[in-house]
């Protein structure tokens, strides 16, 4: 059986959600309440992969929202209440989804493992970056030839780029993909450097100097407070790949020859019979998913009951193709520009 | 009592994962209370006696339930003497400390559940007993030991380490009898939630002082014990939305 721990964007939405699902006391409560309100398995679902087999899965929400990221022990104990609830309920593998994973490595939650009379098995999570660096990855090499970017010749900045996600979709670029130059954007220097040895190359940039150079961007941070990107000052076309969390990209710069997709989100060739995905905003939330939730589907298809994501900077090229041939042998494709046809599965 | 601080002070929870160093939570853990200060021992006074109180309390209670349910009376005498077993241990806590547990205190603090709990018995209401003892008290007592438990002083904190481990069992006999009743059960059972309920979150409230002092927070403890409320309520056989509903009337009311 496989889980996905997410949680609504906001506590508005929340409330809304809670009174649609049947807790209308919850819609009534404030802030306060939900602070100390137990995490919920909220639905059941079957999915049938392409080859024709059926996983179970399980959909718990953390009753964690954004609100709460101010304060430091209420958001630790959502995602391991969350986590202890997925463990308790004999779920395989899980993924921890949204602010979950990024609550979860930047609060060094590992140090958490006994909560109450559980200890909790990290082999029975995933942070899902595996996946969701690997769809990225493709969103890259599918889109940019679209818009009539030559990748062999193209300059690709990686904001982020040190990040468990942004390092290994600066791995496969480099490497699988072969772009002219990586542009590495992110904030602290010593982990940058390292990564330049790492990957052979790579060119070092503030954010300010790699923009306007850039044919592709690949937003794999949350985006600095109070930034305005003018739009007359980047490359056109310029293919921007929205990978953080929150995806608020589209609202700060659009139109032009700039094209922003939605990164890390997959399709599944079917509906899925659930409603949680409506609470993540995806424009058609029967079939698109956050490819971490999806990794952790992938996983109890192939019988890879194992923490697969995990730690940081353990992401190998060998994982993402394991993980990529196995997303789209189970009906996974990842979401692009509107008029670009998706790839043929039979050619894969 | 040395030797089992040297021994408790060796076994802190480590996680067996080696673990990245950059973290922003260390600056706002409050890490451990000056156990030898007067504030402490003063809050620590009457923490300390509503838990010797409660186990006392637990003790009587499952005797008496044993009353009402007589071929469990065997049974419910042995829950019976692990409570006293756990009251001695908490007694050496506060010697360990030299401080003397305020009882009257926590005779106040248990009287609204008590008298409840005993208007109950003189009824013969089984479930309504059950309820207020095997679930709301244990799920209150396990929800406090596990927040307790890591910020306790050594000795305490192996003797917590203990009872919290019993305080399962107890929570879990009160489960298994109500869901093997729960048809007959389930009336009594809202009602009694409806007006017990409220009792707990009110305790909560009375002593949120004196377990800031010991670090332990309000909204841990109320977290906690919804978490163990809703583990017990699902188990007995009621659905989330039936225990949404049962468990906001007292944060609502």
């Amino acid at each position: 059986m496989f889980g996905l721990i997410g949680h609504s964007t906001s506590l508005e939405q929340a409330r809304s959600k809670a009174l649609e699902l049947g807790f209308p006391e919850y819609a009534e409560g404030d802030l306060d309440l939900w602070c100390v309100a137990p995490p919920q398995l909220v639905e059941t679902v079957s999915i049938t992969s392409r080859t024709g087999k059926i996983i179970e899965g399980a959909y718990i929400d953390s009753v964690f929202v954004p609100e709460m990221l101010s304060r430091f022990k209420t958001a630790r104990r959502k995602v391991l209440n969350a986590m202890e609830l997925a463990q308790k309920s004999g779920i395989d593998i899980t993924a921890l989804g949204g602010f979950t994973s990024i609550i979860f490595e930047n609060f060094n939650l590992l140090k958490s493992q006994q909560i109450r009379s559980t200890a909790l098995e990290w082999e029975r999570f995933t942070t899902g970056n595996t996946h969701t660096a690997w769809v990225i990855a493709q969103q890259v090499e599918l889109n940019a030839p679209a818009l009539g970017i030559d990748l062999s010749q193209a300059k690709v900045a990686v904001v982020g780029a040190t990040g468990d996600i942004g390092s290994a979709v600066c791995r496969w670029l480099s490497q699988k993909t072969g772009v002219a130059e990586l542009l590495l954007v992110a904030r602290q220097p010593q982990p940058l450097l390292d990564l330049q040895a790492e990957l052979g190359g790579g060119r070092i940039l503030s954010l300010e100097e790699a923009l306007p150079e850039a044919d592709v961007v690949v937003w794999v941070a949350s985006l600095p407070q109070g930034l305005s990107i003018e739009a007359d000052s980047l490359r056109s076309p310029c293919l921007m790949i929205d990978g953080g969390y929150p995806k608020n990209l589209d609202t700060k710069v659009a139109g032009g020859g700039v094209h922003v997709i939605k990164g890390g989100i997959v399709e599944f060739w079917q509906d899925i019979g659930w409603q949680m995905m409506e609470v993540a905003e995806m424009d058609n939330p029967r079939r698109q998913l956050f490819a971490c939730f999806a990794e952790a589907m992938l996983l109890e298809f192939e019988g890879l009951h194992t923490n697969f994501s995990w730690g940081r900077n353990n992401i190998t090229l060998a994982n993402m193709e394991l993980i990529g041939a196995a997303s789209l042998r189970h009906g996974f494709c990842s979401i692009g520009l509107n008029q670009v046809p998706q790839p043929q599965l039979a050619a894969v | 009592m040395p030797s089992l601080e040297t021994t408790i002070a060796a076994s802190t929870v480590d996680s067996p994962v080696s673990t990245p160093a950059v973290g922003s939570s260390d600056d706002q853990d409050l890490g451990l209370p000056d156990f030898s200060s007067s504030t402490y021992k003063d809050a620590y006074s009457r923490i300390n006696a509503i838990v010797i109180e409660g186990e006392q309390e637990a003790h009587d209670n499952y005797i008496s339930l044993g009353g009402l349910i007589p071929d469990q009376a065997e049974e419910l005498a042995r829950l019976a003497r692990m409570e006293l077993k756990h009251k001695k241990g908490f007694t050496a806590c506060a010697n360990n400390l030299s401080v003397t547990a305020d009882m009257d205190f926590a005779k106040e603090f248990f009287s609204p559940l008590h008298g409840n709990f005993q208007a109950a018995l003189a009824e013969g209401k089984v479930v309504t007993c059950l309820l207020i003892q095997a679930i709301l008290i244990e799920a209150f007592a396990i929800s406090a030991y596990h927040i307790y438990i890591p910020v306790a002083d050594p000795f305490a904190r192996k003797i917590t380490e203990g009872v919290v481990k019993d305080e399962y069992t107890h929570l879990n006999y009160g489960q298994e009898w109500l869901k093997a009743n729960l048809e007959t059960s389930r009336a009594e059972l809202e009602q009694a939630n409806r007006v017990n309920l409220p009792l707990v979150r009110k305790m909560l409230e009375q002593v949120a002082g004196d377990a800031a002092v010991l670090h332990m927070d309000q909204e841990d403890l109320m977290a906690d014990f919804m978490t163990s409320y809703q583990e017990a309520l699902i188990d007995i056989g009621f659905t989330t939305r039936e225990i949404a509903r049962m468990a906001t009337a007292a944060l609502l009311g």
